[in-house]
């Protein structure tokens, strides 16, 4: 261990240079923020929508479920009756817009007298948790509801008080007949956004009420322990249950729409460790620069009989505690950042997957050591070879500074070789037969890390090649700005680095989303051909299953104006491949040119398609997630039992990244008991407008039903704003790995300044004006940004590739034209040259106000 | 003048004693592109203990080059360098440190303070290093600070003194942790003449009350008459000028007879 002493004259080194560390510590405190930031986000809203799973579940282990969207009502009564199984409770759930709430609710529809042993706090065993319960008012009165003491006391809510939510667009009224007064936290939680009624309400509210007892959405079940007793139990109540219902585990369906987020909240997190990537090289820049300009000091110390060990830990120790100061501030840094960012991605959720309301920011301890060793690991990472450098210099020669860039300059053609070696191993990584989005980003990283290490290489071939340009432009200065670079290169190179790697990350993103965009407007374009679109409201913008009212299409098919009309059902369906989204379709003769397809005959499918044949066809993430393709046979669960469909083509579609499996709705009326519509297209007749035609549709509404009513140009603009808003989250954090790569070259021109503060008072002393040496640094620094910026082309490009053909292809399944506008390219080259000019303005004013006699003595 | 190398490694020492300081057949060349330039080539020489040795030779000539082989911090193409009777040569990177740390002060032209420790802190770091860091290092720092003249100086750190000053430092630094065996490179190039004058006084001074062997590498003619002995290196040869220097057996060789009484 390093004597007092050492350590001593560490601390002063530090507290001597507070820019330097302080630009350090903020690098790593940025990078750890970012990570911890969307690290809270992503699991906020896991653990928001666990929580909503639970509270709807409860104690259940298992429930039933039917082939569609519901179960008849009659099933529960066999079960109870015929199988006698009385562990059991009938459930309608679904998510409901209350007025004057500005989020959804969950409205939970169950029997209080079997309710007991599955969730406590809606009655009947579950003594204590509702207060001021008028079971016989709730049980009997008309449109009923409980409601959590302390969202009523926030909504301003008391029993006897009416509430207005809204169903697929629809209002209704209910009416508060008592309170849930939670007894813990937990409870509280639970209870928040969740209104419990008894089934019949919940029936009429949801619109699933009819004869013999109407829809149910599922009915729960407490099966026995053991494996046998569980085996024996679901063999029963099998033979009790109707065609095309199931038993399942109650977890199974809380898997599976976890798993719809896990690509997504994946690539936020592998982007928030872009952030981190960069303030690495911020690190890795400030350490090294630590290390460089104490050489002398260094060399004394081993002249002395400082060992190299003793060195090394000197410099790790400097490393540990920069890492320690920054990562607490990441830490704090990123509890904030993650207040914003959960909304951000809380509203990609909505619009892609499910409703989650997350309603405050889970801290969990986990991903605050995850943060906190990513911050600690990195800082080391950086400060690893700068340390080892310092601990092997010889000390004969330590004590020349020209000596140490001359050893910078021989590691130039090593490190180059080294960065081929690493494309060559991310070029390996994206070549190896795996769908893993785990390797492709390892590829990704590869790629940038292999893109560092040639930079100085190519800073010095373009510093070499820019040098008679620069000698042109602007004299003398210009030459030795140019020369400059190539002569400190230890530290120019990483900045330059540093500020490639985030501008290439702006590059690569910017293409990938506009490429996207690009994409899904152009199937925008040929996939909505009708003139007008409506569907009831939805809380999922993606993924509607929501119900018109029974009739309403039939009415809206004959609106005057209208020459055609087709239907669209949407439901959930269990698959040989999984829960699968099915989509009805009624097509019409247009319906061909909508779907594009990426394999499948059209000639062959479309006849067999539209005449009620057992025929479907997928869409490509379903093909890609699922492994289903064409001539296979897919065995999807229907009211009929389960039945094998021939997949019949598979098509373009970027309308969900689960994929969906669509069918003529000759065949699902075939196979489905379901009657009801999600939505109707419609063709104006010739002359007639899509917005005149959107407004009679609007008007001829039926009355209590709310209608969202879309011109095809109103849908595209939608789908593009709510693609944009998708994305939001992504530009914040290409953003934020700018900012941290602008202070990277920052950090760098102030170290430069330190270092040249003898050489620059030189050349004051010899006549250089103030307004010169300023200029001679903002060329440098312009040099420097425009040197990143060229880089961070190919690079970016690169990067491009890979997160469209590789990652997106792996998250989601889709294929995407690769679209790169020369504007993206000129903004990235720009966004370099302003970042460094903007970095370089203050070290540019401090150098020329530096007193040369000062400078030249403490130099 | 009698030469000391080409000796195929005999020393240039003619005394009886055994010496502190004993190299043999050394060897030292530098790269430069593709050329290589030797800096000397089968050098010998031994110094005995307690004794005052200049070395002389202009810039260039390799005396820092063999400083730093003395003490460990570089490594010949070939031969040996004994301190002590310690082999360096034969040492691991890690051993010579150690010795170094013990048994060798320097004192460097360009002063090498460490600019983040005070002057008093300068001198405790070689006691530090050594194993201590308590009270009676800390007075005995202070003393030798006192004894440079510069007690009043302790907590100054080394960019508020003057370059004398720093230099005095540096010689209490290198004398701290009582070592055998002082080298100094230049210790008074970057000073004046009367400057100059005071820090070797000191240096010799403090040198000979502790009894330690010096070797001071200078071109500063002023420091012949406080030397024992007088060697040129020159050509990549060495060579002991006669009559010149108080000789080393003078004082060294009435410590040497102390001893065996």
């Amino acid at each position: 261990m390093p004597s007092r002493l050492l350590w001593k004259s560490s601390r002063r080194y530090l507290t001597r240079h507070p820019w330097l560390m302080g630009l350090s510590v903020l690098g790593v405190a940025l990078g750890v923020a970012v990570v911890v930031g969307i690290d809270l986000a992503n699991t906020s809203a896991d653990r928001a929508f666990q929580l909503s799973a639970q509270r709807l579940t409860g104690k259940a282990t298992h429930q039933v479920v039917g082939a569609g969207e519901g179960l008849p009502a009659s099933a529960y009564r066999r079960l109870r009756t015929e199988a006698g199984y009385r562990a059991s409770a009938p459930v309608v759930a679904e998510y409901v817009q209350v007025l004057g709430a500005g989020r959804p609710f969950q409205l939970l529809g169950v029997d209080p007298f079997a309710e007991g042993p599955f969730r406590p706090y809606v009655g009947g065993g579950g003594a204590g948790d509702s207060a001021g319960v008028d079971l016989g008012a709730f049980m009997g009165g008309e449109h009923t509801a409980l409601l959590a003491a302390p969202t009523a006391r926030a909504m301003g809510e008391a029993p006897g008080d009416t509430l207005t939510v809204t169903v697929d667009g629809a209002p209704r009224t209910l009416r508060v007949a008592g309170l849930i007064e939670p007894r813990d936290e937990r409870a509280r939680r639970a209870t928040r956004n969740l209104l419990v009624t008894d089934i019949s309400t919940a029936q009429e509210v949801l619109g699933m009420g009819g004869p013999q007892g109407g829809q149910l959405t599922r009915i729960d079940l407490i099966l026995p322990d053991g494996e046998q007793e569980e085996k024996r139990a679901k063999q029963r109540l099998q033979q009790a249950l109707p065609p095309g219902a199931q038993v399942r585990r109650s977890d199974a369906r809380t898997e599976t729409v976890e798993q719809m987020t896990r690509a997504f909240s994946l690539n936020l997190s592998a982007l928030s460790l872009l952030a981190l990537v960069v303030g690495l090289f911020l690190i890795y820049n400030t350490m090294t620069f630590s290390v460089v300009q104490r050489r002398p000091l260094l060399g004394r110390l081993r002249a002395l009989g400082v060992t190299r060990r003793e060195v090394f830990t000197l410099v790790l120790g400097e490393a540990v505690l920069v890492g320690a100061v920054g990562t607490a501030c990441g830490l704090a840094l990123g509890m904030g950042l993650a207040q914003g960012l959960v909304r951000l991605v809380t509203r990609a959720i909505n619009d892609l997957y499910f409703v989650v309301n997350v309603q405050e920011v889970a801290v969990s301890p986990w991903v605050l050591a995850k943060g906190a060793a990513l911050g600690m690991g990195a800082t080391l990472a950086a400060a690893f070879p700068p340390a080892r450098e310092a601990a092997r210099a010889k000390v004969s020669v330590v004590l020349q500074r020209s000596r140490a860039e001359s050893a910078a300059q021989k590691w130039v053609p090593r490190l180059a070789w080294a960065g081929g070696g690493v494309a060559v191993l991310a070029g390996a990584l994206l070549l190896a037969p795996s769908q893993s989005i785990w390797v492709g980003y390892a590829a990704l990283f590869c790629a940038l890390l292999a893109a560092a290490l040639l930079a100085p290489a190519l800073v010095v071939a373009i510093a070499r090649a820019l040098r008679p340009v620069m000698e042109k432009l602007f004299g003398v200065l210009g030459k030795m700005a140019a020369r400059g670079l190539r002569q400190s290169l230890s530290r120019t190179g990483v900045a330059i680095a540093a500020l490639m790697v985030a501008v290439a990350a702006t590059v690569g993103v910017g293409v990938m989303t506009k490429s996207f965009r690009q994409t899904v407007e152009s199937w925008l374009q040929y996939s909505l051909q009708s003139d007008v679109y409506v569907q009831p409201p939805s809380l999922v913008f993606r993924r509607s299953t929501a119900t018109l009212a029974p009739g309403t299409a039939d009415t809206l098919a004959g609106v005057k104006g209208v020459a055609g009309a087709h239907t669209v059902r949407r439901v959930e369906v269990a698959s040989s491949a999984g829960p699968t989204q099915l989509v009805a379709i009624a097509p019409g003769p247009e319906t061909r040119d909508t779907y594009r397809l990426k394999s499948g005959n059209a000639g062959a499918v479309w006849p067999r398609f539209r005449g009620g044949k057992k025929v479907v066809i997928v869409s490509e993430p379903y093909s890609y997630r699922t492994g289903v393709g064409v001539g296979d046979t897919l065995r999807l669960q229907t009211d009929r039992g389960r039945a094998g469909f021939h997949v019949g083509a598979v098509f373009f579609d970027y309308a969900s990244d689960r994929g969906v499996v669509t069918m003529s709705r000759a065949t699902y009326d075939r196979f489905y008991d379901d009657r009801r519509t999600s939505g109707v297209a419609l063709h104006a007749v010739e002359g007639l407008s899509a917005d005149s035609l959107a407004k009679r549709v609007r008007t001829a509404a039926p009355p209590g039903q709310k209608l969202v009513v879309q011109s095809s140009r109103g849908l595209r603009e939608a789908s593009l704003k709510i693609f944009d808003r998708t994305f939001a989250i992504t530009n914040v954090l290409r953003l934020l790995a700018v900012v941290v790569a602008f202070i990277g070259v920052l950090s760098a021109l102030m170290a430069l300044q330190l270092e040249r503060r003898r050489e620059l008072a030189v050349m004051r002393a010899g006549g250089m004006t103030p307004g010169q040496v300023g200029g001679y640094v903002t060329l440098q620094t312009g040099l420097m940004g425009l040197t990143a910026g060229l880089l961070a082309l190919p690079l970016g490009m690169a990067l491009a590739y890979v997160l469209i053909f590789v990652i997106n292809k792996r998250s989601f399944g889709w294929t995407l034209q690769l679209e790169a506008s020369p504007g993206i390219l000129l903004q990235a080259v720009f966004l370099a040259l302003v970042a460094a000019l903007l970095a370089g303005a203050y070290p540019a004013w401090k150098m020329a106000r530096e007193n040369p006699a000062e400078a030249m003595r403490e130099g | 003048m009698k030469t000391a190398s080409p000796t195929n490694g005999r020393a240039a020492d003619e005394s009886p004693r055994a010496p502190l300081l004993r190299v043999r057949g050394l060897s030292k060349a530098y790269r430069e592109g593709d050329t290589e330039r030797t800096i000397f080539e089968d050098l010998g020489l031994s110094v005995a203990e307690g004794a005052f040795a200049v070395l002389m030779g202009r810039s260039g000539a390799g005396k820092s080059t063999l400083l730093n082989l003395i003490s460990g911090i570089d490594r010949p193409d070939a031969g040996t360098v004994a301190v002590g009777g310690t082999e360096l040569t034969a040492l691991s990177e890690k051993e010579r440190t150690q010795f170094r740390r013990r048994h060798i002060g320097f004192v460097f032209q360009a002063f090498n303070l460490i600019p983040t420790l005070t002057a008093l802190e300068n001198v405790l770091l070689p006691l530090e290093l050594s194993g201590g860091a308590g009270e009676r290092e800390e007075k005995r720092a202070r003393r030798l600070l006192g004894e440079v003249g510069l007690e009043d100086r302790a907590e100054s750190f080394p960019d508020r003194l003057s370059g004398g000053e720093q230099q005095r430092v540096a010689t209490a630094r290198a004398l701290a942790h009582r070592p055998r065996l002082v080298l100094a490179d230049e210790p008074t190039g970057n000073l004046d003449y009367e400057t100059g004058e005071q820090v070797l006084g000191v240096l010799t001074a403090l040198a000979r009350e502790s009894e330690t062997t010096l070797l001071v590498a200078t071109h500063d003619r002023s420091a012949l008459p406080h030397a024992d002995r007088v060697l040129d290196l020159e050509g990549g040869r060495l060579s002991e000028r006669e009559g010149v220097g108080k000789q080393e057996n003078g004082r060294a060789g009435k410590r040497a007879k102390k001893a065996e009484t």
